[in-house]
């Protein structure tokens, strides 16, 4: 009979050189079992934090991600947000993705990101108001479209607004149009808003 | 399931758009997407859970939804979808697995090594079973490998029930007569026990997806199939779930969701991989950096 | 004009944004393309490895993967599809970015907002359904 019980699997062999040296591995296999041990440890988000910054592989990139997700607290929050200015678009889809299964901890950074001096930073947090309540997130949108100057961070405003807007969003909204009617799309978006959030109430 | 409370006598208006903004946020969220042909089934499906939650409007529905209370995303999916668990469900990964998966797998062997299959969560083990029986009726090498059988779950009374074995006609229904001869035996009118050789070869364990430490017990899995599972966790679940489930991988090893499941909801983690018979997911053998 | 009787481009529009894939979308089927959608990188390979499309047109912008991963996934792999054409969709419009963007592997490069119109002459040329 080919099928056969195997035994249950021994825990690790080796006792792990102290965690936090293991960060610091040449090897990509220990500095992901050092992150996923430190998972959810708030004392380790320094070191956390500074693995992240030069972590060149994927994988062991979003085991740290999930580590400081699993911390949850403001300090774990800020020490992801750089990567929100990464020049590598994996690294910030990468940060969005972690921030995004973060909602309580990243809602007191909402409004200050949301007004980044970096046009990109604030784009990428618009996505992070899809989670909060609908008010809030409208309150936020909305405040953001009145005083943007970049059509494409409107664009991703008024895509979450698609979602979640309540009617409170409508004036803003209409005002957005106006002041872009001469860009491409930005109108369009706005016009599939307001009839989303209008016909809500029909 | 009766989970209505204090239904409406009136019908909740549900406008076109309020339906848009749903079909958005379901496919976003899951991936499932309706043709047009289709709608009439999405609006029954919400009119139905607008009803069960008690919403007074299509928004406090939706407020509800996005916020998962009650994990209401589990419910929802669950009216879209028939979860039933039977043998030889999804036969077409079981296939895959056959003709396309085992072969690589075996490829990376000596004769005799050892092909680790792990179910989870197994439920009341109609998978693990199914993946035996599929295997000592489908492989040709079958006999040339040792295989061991791993099915897990959170529910320690469904582990119960898959160490013992019996099974009634429906979950049978899938199975020739000839197999159900040749595999199991009769316990009771409607009843059946599975052959004891092949109820002593798979080891039940029970395991909780998101416990990095139960997780890591179990490892160097060649194929996993976790199906119909991560649909329902939330954000931060399914990350950690799936972060888990590669480690339990073999690199190069092979993992199989359910079939309105999908990594683009999941996780980056793994890569695409496409066979006749069905898409799976791989670890990748190796880091890039 | 397409020729009566030529068979119909697909093309695959993968972006985040609902919106974005409707404004794309609706241009693109009035202009005669069949389209089919996808939020992201992995969505995306999952649907070129499943069904044969004429042009990807992939955002660089997307959480989970991103348009440059996914570019390099399609570019690495073994099947026909590493050859597919591909336009890319940028909020940057710098030197750097568009040199990036052909070292992944994107046949061509627009920078957001894209207008409608620019966007089917653009695919057209790119699907060889221009006259």
């Amino acid at each position: 009979m080919p099928l056969v019980r195997g035994s249950k699997s021994p825990a690790s062999a080796a006792q792990p050189a102290p965690l936090r040296a293991a960060l610091d591995s040449p090897d990509a296999e220990s500095r992901w079992i050092a992150a996923r041990a430190l998972s959810g440890d708030a004392d380790a988000v320094p070191a956390l934090a500074a693995a992240l910054d030069r972590e060149p592989v994927p994988r062991v990139r979003e085991a740290i991600m999930t580590a400081l997700m699993r911390v949850g607290n403001p300090a774990s929050v800020e020490a992801m947000l750089p990567f929100l200015r990464s020049q590598d678009a994996g690294v910030r889809a990468a940060a969005i993705e972690a921030l995004q299964a973060m909602p309580g901890a990243v809602a007191p950074f909402m409004a200050p990101l949301l007004s980044d001096g970096d046009a990109d930073v604030r784009l990428l947090a618009t996505e992070l108001t899809r989670n909060m309540d609908a008010s809030e997130a409208t309150r936020l949108l909305c405040d953001l479209i009145e005083r943007e100057q970049h059509p494409n961070v409107c664009a991703a405003a008024v895509d979450v607004l698609t979602e979640v807007g309540t009617p409170q969003a409508l004036p803003a909204l209409e005002k957005c149009a106006a002041r872009f009617a001469a860009t491409p799309f930005l109108p369009f978006a706005i016009s599939v808003a307001i009839a989303r959030i209008s016909g809500a109430e029909g | 399931m009766d989970d209505a409370k204090g239904g409406a006598s009136y019908a909740v208006h549900i406008s076109p758009e309020d339906v848009q903004r749903f079909c958005e946020f379901l496919y976003r969220r899951t991936g499932l997407s309706f043709t047009e042909g289709k709608r009439y089934f999405i609006d029954r499906r919400l009119e139905d859970r607008i009803a069960a939650t008690g919403s007074s409007s299509f928004q406090a529905y939706f407020s509800l939804l996005r916020a998962d209370a009650d994990h209401e995303i589990e419910h929802l999916i669950n009216s879209f979808t028939v979860n039933e668990t039977y043998f030889y469900r999804e036969e077409h990964q079981l296939r895959c697995m056959t003709s396309s998966l085992l072969d690589v797998i075996a490829s990376h062997k000596e004769p005799g090594g050892t092909v680790r299959i792990w179910s989870v969560p197994c439920s009341t083990g109609e998978e693990p079973y199914s993946i035996a029986l599929w295997l000592m009726e489908n492989w040709p090498q079958v006999d040339s490998y040792n295989i061991e059988i791993v099915g897990s779950d959170i529910d320690t009374r469904a582990l119960k029930a898959a160490a013992e074995g019996i099974y009634g006609d429906r979950a049978l229904m899938r199975l020739s007569p000839d197999l159900i001869d040749r595999y199991f035996r009769f316990v009771a009118e409607g009843r059946h026990q599975i052959d004891d050789g092949l109820r002593n070869s798979i080891e039940f364990t029970r395991v909780n997806l998101i416990d990095s430490r139960d997780m890591a017990l179990h490892r160097d899995f060649d194929l996993i199939f976790c199906r119909n599972v991560l649909i329902y966790f939330d954000d931060a679940s399914r990350r950690q779930a799936a972060e888990n489930l590669y480690g339990c991988l073999r690199p190069g090893g092979y993992i199989c969701l359910g079939h309105s499941e999908s990594m683009s909801r999941i996780s980056p983690l793994f890569r695409v991989a496409r066979f006749p018979d069905a898409i799976v997911y791989q670890r990748p053998e190796t880091d890039h950096g | 004009m397409a020729d009566i009787g030529m068979p119909k481009a697909r093309v695959l529009v993968v972006d985040d944004s609902s919106l974005v894939r409707l404004y794309y979308r609706s241009a693109l089927e009035q202009a005669g393309f069949v389209v089919e959608q996808a939020i992201n990188g992995i969505e995306a390979m999952e649907r070129v490895l499943s069904e044969s499309f004429d042009l990807v047109i992939v955002d660089v912008n997307m959480p989970r993967m991103d348009g440059f991963t996914f570019l390099r996934s399609l570019r690495s792999s073994a099947t026909d599809v590493a050859m597919l054409p591909t336009l890319m969709i940028s909020t940057e419009a710098g030197l750097e970015d568009v040199a990036e963007a052909r070292r992944a592997g994107a046949n061509f490069y627009l920078v957001k907002p894209v207008a409608q119109t620019e966007l089917v002459r653009h695919v057209s040329v790119l699907t060889g359904a221009a006259m």
